[in-house]
């Protein structure tokens, strides 16, 4: 196992070396071979490390690493719908499509640019290896960087902007590098949506980077929608500062990919920092849905609400393992975690762990994680109404969901999102026509 | 003309307790029947069994529905067949709305008889006209199924759904408990608008009370897993004055 993951990394040196001299922002170069030595000298991931036992990373070994340098032409109607009042940035296997993209003046909107990989060191922490990758090859990324002169250029006292990840190619052929670079200035406030979607059937190779930094009484509603086709791979990684009493809401949604593994950190280093992480993932066949979210307390008096809900059926995997740190000078700490598994398919496995590693007394600290099946009462009670045990079932796996659904905005965005996921229960038509009259 | 509902020698086992023992009933279209009896003499699993509940084993004897082998149906059969369980304790099933619930229901009653899914307009003027004679606010519909909902309120919208769904046969058990007198007389009225030659309901109750209000054409009296007395409405009253220790005895 780790010979392969030795041999993965030589192949990755040698394809780098390949193609340096073509990637853009060549004043980058040497921070981008220095990741590639880093990688390097920490390796990739193996099944092995405790924090990656549920990942599935396989598809490395079909991949090639270098990003991909033409894709398919798409066209916007292969695109999700746009959402009103939103700024849209397209990227296409990793490179900015200014032609899909849609903003109230030109080609980007203030305080943002869109056609360099920036950022290029990302905090490296141990579990963002593959962010390593991403820094050595990244070719395109959107850094929105708004201060309040920007905010008073757009009229508007909250900043929209959605931007859309596109994977079309097949692995053998390169990887997608979606980046994505937030910094909010003091008491600026930005509502952002994150998706990333698969356009045709390729088996694609997505590795993430997401950085997002909040500067004091900054408030970012981030919404992460994983929507890629069946047979791609994700690896994805964020990393989260939190000054003084900013407020950061993170709502995640997965249930596209073969294979996704999420690696979250939420650093609340300003004191009364708030962190509303909500994760919700939905799993089928043989999907494995992987997430790894460390919310890291280092001041005093911040607040962490962490949610999770997964639904695994078929044979698929789904994990969750939520690590909470409260270091010593992090009095008045207060965090809850619930998190909740069910178990739809005799052959389908959750893993939930919270863990806790606290160093200080002054801590309110709530955790409950439960992973189930379905309440045999509640599903007889539907039965005996008449209702067909295939939408039955799905009544109550919306039920279930649907907690980590509603805080999603705007509007319009959640009813998408509710009409794509009713489509991944099996009994398609019926429960569409039922969420049709939810008001 | 056959018994809408026949029940023959039934005997139910629940884990490793034999809770029916041979149970006898018939039911006819167009009748109301109570089945009374004291605590722990089989009443909830009689209704349990009519609606197949998963673990109310049948084994022994036999029950026609409209001349056919109930038995052989999975719940959901059965309560497209016509067959309607108002629970003793609904169940709340929070994040389900009460709308999602009774369109559902509505829709795989009417897929069942070939009929196409229920028009949006029409289906909330059928549920807002029975809602409006259940006296339910209409924010019940958005809400989850029971979720936080009092006795009372459960009750009612047990019966709110059987009148939206307009059983052949409604098992109504312990429909009564829990509710005070206003509400009794809400639920009463609702159970009675659907009475007709062409349904029948049984009512399984402790007590006399609610048979002033649905007035039953027979009364059975329940104990020990079998029915050791049958009458008129006069046996309920005839019950609630010398209790049911006479007829045991008797039994």
């Amino acid at each position: 196992m780790a010979a392969s993951q030795d041999s993965l990394v030589d192949r990755l040196r040698a394809e780098f070396a390949a193609v340096a001299d073509q990637l853009p922002n060549t004043t980058v170069r040497d921070s981008r071979s220095a990741a590639v030595e880093r990688l390097a000298a920490a390796g990739l991931p193996t099944n092995r490390d405790e924090n990656w036992r549920y990942a599935n990373l396989r598809a490395l070994s079909r991949s090639r690493f270098a990003p991909i340098a033409t894709h398919q032409p798409i066209a916007a109607p292969d695109l999700p719908a746009a959402l009103d009042g939103f700024e849209r940035y397209v990227f296409v296997d990793g490179q900015f499509a200014a032609g899909l993209s849609a903003t109230p003046s030109g080609n980007v909107g203030p305080g943002i640019a869109a056609n360099s990989p920036t950022d290029m060191d990302t905090p490296a922490a141990r579990e963002a290896r593959f962010a390593l990758i991403s820094d050595a090859f990244a070719v395109d990324g959107l850094c929105v960087h708004i201060t309040a002169a920007d905010s008073a250029a757009t009229g508007a006292s909250i900043r929209r902007i959605e931007v859309l990840f596109v994977a079309t190619a097949d692995a053998t052929i390169g990887s997608s590098y979606p980046r994505l670079s937030v910094r909010l200035e003091a008491n600026t406030r930005v509502h952002l949506i994150e998706r990333h979607v698969s356009v045709g059937a390729a088996a694609s190779m997505v590795n993430s980077v997401i950085d997002v930094s909040l500067d004091r009484d900054a408030r970012l509603d981030h919404v992460r929608l994983q929507q890629l086709g069946a047979r791609t791979t994700l690896v994805d990684t964020l990393d989260a500062r939190l000054a003084s009493n900013t407020h950061y809401q993170l709502h995640c949604i997965a249930y596209g990919a073969a294979a996704a593994r999420s690696t979250l950190r939420v650093a609340l280093q300003g004191d009364r920092s708030r962190v509303e992480l909500t994760s919700g993932c939905l799993a089928s066949g043989t999907q494995t849905l992987d997430t790894y979210a460390v919310v890291d307390h280092a001041a005093p008096g911040a607040t962490t609400r962490e949610l999770f809900r997964g639904i695994a059926s078929g044979r698929s995997r789904i994990a969750f393992n939520g690590k909470m740190v409260v270091r010593q000078n992090a009095r008045d700490a207060d965090s809850v975690q619930m998190l909740k598994g069910l178990l739809a398919g005799s052959e389908a496995e959750i893993d939930i762990r919270p863990q806790l590693e606290i160093y200080t007394d002054a801590v309110k600290a709530a955790h409950g994680a439960t992973t189930g099946k379905l309440d045999d009462a509640m599903l007889f009670y539907l039965l005996s109404r008449g209702i067909e045990r295939d939408i039955a079932q799905s009544l109550l796996k919306w039920a279930f969901i649907e907690d980590a659904l509603l805080g999603i905005r705007p509007e319009a965005l959640r009813r998408q999102l509710e009409r794509e996921l009713s489509r991944q229960f099996q009994d398609i038509a019926a429960l569409d026509g039922l969420l049709g009259d939810v008001k | 003309m056959s018994a809408l509902l026949e029940v023959k020698d039934l005997v139910v086992t629940v884990g490793p307790r034999k809770i029916l023992n041979g149970l006898s009933l018939s039911i006819d279209a167009g009748s109301v029947h109570a089945i009374m009896g004291p605590n722990g003499s089989g009443k909830s699993t009689l209704g349990y069994a009519l609606a197949g509940r998963p673990g109310y084993e049948i084994t022994g004897g036999s029950v026609l529905y409209r001349g056919e082998d109930l038995l052989a149906l999975p719940a959901e059969e059965r309560a497209r067949a016509g067959l309607f369980l108002g629970f003793q304790y609904p169940v709340e099933i929070p994040g389900v709305n009460n709308v999602y619930l009774l369109k559902a229901a509505i829709n795989a009653a009417r897929k069942a008889k070939g009929l196409p899914e229920v028009d949006a307009f029409e289906f909330l003027q059928l549920v807002r006209a029975k809602m409006k004679l259940m006296q339910m606010d209409e924010a019940f519909l958005s809400r989850g199924v029971n979720e936080g909902f009092s006795g009372g309120e459960k009750k009612r919208n047990e019966i709110l759904q059987m009148l939206v769904l307009e059983p052949t046969l409604a098992v109504l058990d312990e429909t009564d408990s829990g509710l005070d007198i206003d509400a009794l007389k809400v639920v009463a009225r609702g159970v009675n608008t659907l009475r007709s030659e062409h349904r029948a309901v049984l009512l399984i109750t402790h007590y006399q009370r609610l048979l002033d209000h649905i007035v039953p054409d027979h009364v059975h009296v329940l104990a020990r897993g079998r029915i050791v007395k049958s009458g008129d409405r006069s046996l309920a009253l005839e019950l609630e004055r010398r209790g049911y220790d006479w007829v045991l005895e008797a039994a």
